[in-house]
């Protein structure tokens, strides 16, 4: 628990604490989290979980920098690659239930639970 | 080093050949399957003299030479290789495997010239010599098992070969299913070695043997015995022997390469073979010596009724095996071996030669639609001849040394081997009777009735010459092994056989066994002659007095119908049963139940799947969650 919350630690950092980039990343990622299990229109739910993941990718990096090492740095970037190809394939669904002129509320698209 | 590289190239060369051919896209021509199919096992024996002639400018003690190419398995205790085991015995087996192989390859290139499926063929009859060669040359009871079964299958795809035929399927599997019942013995035997020697190598095993395996024990007693299981199913001896004349539904060379030359004397090679072994069992090798003697007395007689030509040959090697069982089972391993050498040249003669008469008939393998065949087909009619001599033990063709021997030898070994003497006499005379009314009815006489239709031809270059060589051979290889003059088979066996019996028949014995034989068979063959060729309207006479005890013989001792009503019938009964009463209640119903289980679940649980994706991820959301709490209380 140390290490999170800032105790004696291995490294000297200096700057923003970890603590801060942890917390920031746990509120947005309450946020992302609240959008999605609140909101209905899908647009906006891609919205949230675009926003989970960047604050997993704050995480990321705050660790990163806190260990002095790069590995979360670069996941951050795959992590970001995957993001966007998720929001094509999001988007692209979202403009092809569109043109079939569906109301865009994911809990109305529900005809596949069988 | 250079003649087990030979060796392995010797048991290469079959198992390539098989493969080429079966593995080849389309059907090969025909002379290529000619050259691969007869030329892996021609070069095979060619390799084979080489390992011969090698071991032969050895020292005695010095004549054998093992080589494993890796290990196969390594569990607790137990290592088994992938090796080989080059000895006198094995050398010898190699030398009729390919030998008698190659003639008879050679032969059926014609014989199965007409055959559609002659690529299919060959290839089977490869996979026969290189599981065959396995079987003789592994260097433990493990390859030994797995040849023992590759023959076993060869053996069930070439009786199978005319598949369109129900009961050549019929058969097959019979011959199979009785094989395997020897297999299990045979399995059972090899698990009483491993737990007892800790080995299954064969000279660790008969090293070990002396010592650790006390003469007479209760081991040593049942390991033999379940060996023997394993012979008597492979070699037909009573009770296991109904598969053998069925066999004959196979093409005529697969009888004789299979089913009278190598295959069915596998079992005297493997109690030759384990010859330490079985001299510390005396009560097993006596029910070996008893089994053999009854065995030849039971398939001569029924030989004298059998009315197709096949059918006369594989109940007389049956017979002709039950003289080697006697011989192994009295102790005299290389009497035994020296029968199965000259019974494997004048019986592949023999069927070769009947091979040559249902050629020119067209099929025809009734002696009842056969008769007058020396007229047309002298050179078989010949040929046959000299097998007939030879297999009743006329001098100075071979079977009368092999036989007379074995005769002679038992004659000298004791109450159990006077008795067994007795029947191979008898059975000697029986032999001589049912061989030459074969042969009187087959070319002596007049035509069947109406003639032959076709009109009989002569067989080509390719038959003619393998029956030639045979004939040959069964007329003067019997000189390899005479009375107290030449020993060469008993001096080249007598390092693989350190149990062999070390008694000699007196000149007496010998002489006394020669002359009741040569008279009681040469008494028979005047009998045949009397009864078949003399005055044909005789057989129909005697047939219809004695058609009581005919009757008996044509039913073969009644063994299939018993066997029939015994285990076929319970067994087809009791799964009958099983079917109207458990299947429907029991096995069913443990499927019903399950199946109606899992609807039933997920009758309830589909309930859960809403299809709002918030509802999903508050789960997922709530499952983490859970996770999460777990494992910071878990701490």
């Amino acid at each position: 628990m140390n290490l999170i919350l800032g105790g004696p630690i291995h490294h000297q950092v200096t700057g923003v604490p970890l603590s801060w980039y942890l917390a920031l990343s746990g509120v947005m990622f309450l946020i992302g989290l609240l959008g999605v299990l609140i909101r209905r229109n899908p647009l906006l739910l891609l919205l949230a979980i675009e926003l989970m993941l960047n604050s997993a990718n704050i995480a990321l990096v705050g660790f990163s920098r806190y260990w002095n090492v790069s590995d979360g740095q670069i996941f951050a970037l795959v992590v970001m690659v995957v993001a966007a190809a998720e929001v094509v394939i999001g988007l692209g669904l979202i403009v092809a239930v569109y043109r079939q002129r569906l109301a865009l509320d994911v809990d109305a698209l529900s005809r596949l639970k069988g | 080093m250079l003649i087990t590289t030979l060796a392995w190239i010797t048991l290469g060369l079959p198992l390539a050949g098989a493969l080429l051919l079966s593995l080849w896209p389309h059907e090969p021509e025909r002379a290529l399957t000619r050259v691969v199919g007869v030329g892996t096992i021609a070069i095979g024996f060619i390799l084979t003299v080489i390992i011969f002639a090698d071991l032969l400018s050895r020292n005695p003690s010095q004549r054998h030479a093992t080589n494993a190419l890796w290990q196969w398995i390594n569990v607790d205790g137990l290592r088994i290789n992938l090796a080989i085991f080059i000895d006198p015995l094995s050398v010898m087996m190699m030398l009729i495997i390919t030998g008698v192989g190659s003639l008879i390859f050679w032969y059926s290139t014609e014989y199965m010239a007409e055959d559609r499926d002659y690529r299919r063929f060959f290839a089977e009859m490869n996979f026969f010599v290189f599981s065959m060669l396995l079987l003789v040359m592994a260097a433990n009871f493990f390859f030994l098992i797995v040849g023992w079964a590759f023959v076993g299958l060869a053996s069930y795809l070439l009786i199978g070969y005319y598949y369109e035929k129900p009961s050549a399927v019929a058969a097959a599997k019979k011959a199979f299913v009785i094989n395997v019942i020897g297999d299990v013995g045979l399995v059972l035997g090899a698990f009483l070695i491993a737990r007892t020697f800790g080995t299954l190598d064969y000279q660790a095993v008969f090293n070990a043997a002396p010592t650790r395996l006390p003469a007479g024990s209760f081991t040593a007693e049942m390991i033999c015995f379940l060996l023997f299981v394993g012979c008597a199913a492979k070699s037909a001896q009573i009770p296991l022997h109904t598969w053998l004349p069925d066999a004959m539904e196979g093409p005529t060379p697969v009888s004789a390469l299979i089913h009278a030359a190598t295959m069915v004397t596998a079992g005297v090679y493997l109690i030759v073979r384990c010859n330490v072994l079985f001299h510390l069992a005396p009560y097993a090798s006596d029910y070996i010596a008893i089994t053999g003697a009854v065995t030849l007395l039971v398939a001569a007689s029924i030989a004298i009724v059998q009315e197709d030509i096949k059918r006369v040959l594989a109940w007389s090697t049956v017979s002709q095996i039950g003289y080697m069982m006697v011989a192994a089972g009295l102790g005299f391993y290389s009497q035994a071996m020296f029968h199965l050498l000259m019974h494997a040249f004048f019986k592949a003669l023999l069927f070769l030669t009947a091979g040559v008469v249902i050629h020119a008939l067209a099929g025809e393998q009734s002696l009842n639609r056969m008769g007058g065949l020396y007229r047309v087909l002298k050179l078989a009619s010949f040929a046959m001849l000299i097998g007939c001599l030879s297999i009743s033990g006329i001098p100075p063709f071979d079977g009368f040394f092999s036989k007379d021997e074995i005769l002679a030898s038992a004659m000298a070994g004791g109450t159990l081997g006077v008795i067994c003497g007795i029947a191979g006499i008898i059975g000697a005379a029986m032999t001589a009777f049912y061989m030459f009314r074969m042969y009187f009815r087959a070319f002596g006489g007049t035509e069947p009735e109406g003639g032959y239709h076709p009109h009989p031809h002569m067989p080509g270059l390719a038959m003619t010459v393998p029956v030639g060589i045979l004939a040959v051979l069964a007329t003067f290889a019997g000189f390899l092994q005479v009375p107290w003059g030449r020993h060469l088979i008993d001096t080249w066996l007598a390092p693989s056989i350190p149990a062999q019996s070390t008694i000699q028949p007196s000149a007496s014995v010998e002489w006394i066994t020669s002359i009741v034989c040569i008279a009681l068979a040469g008494a028979a063959i005047w009998l045949a002659w009397w009864l078949f060729a003399a005055g044909p309207e005789r057989r129909l006479k005697y047939a219809n007095t004695l058609s009581g005890l005919r009757g008996f013989l044509l039913e073969q001792w009644l063994f299939d119908p018993v066997y029939e009503s015994v285990i076929v019938e319970p067994g087809r009964e009791l799964g009958d049963a099983a079917i109207r009463s458990a299947e429907p209640d029991f096995t069913q119903g443990i499927v019903r139940a399950a199946s109606g289980a899992t609807m039933a679940t997920s009758g309830v649980l589909r309930r859960s799947q809403s299809g709002l994706v918030r509802t999903y991820a508050f789960a997922m959301i709530a499952g983490a969650a859970i996770l999460g709490i777990i494992v910071v209380l878990a701490r």
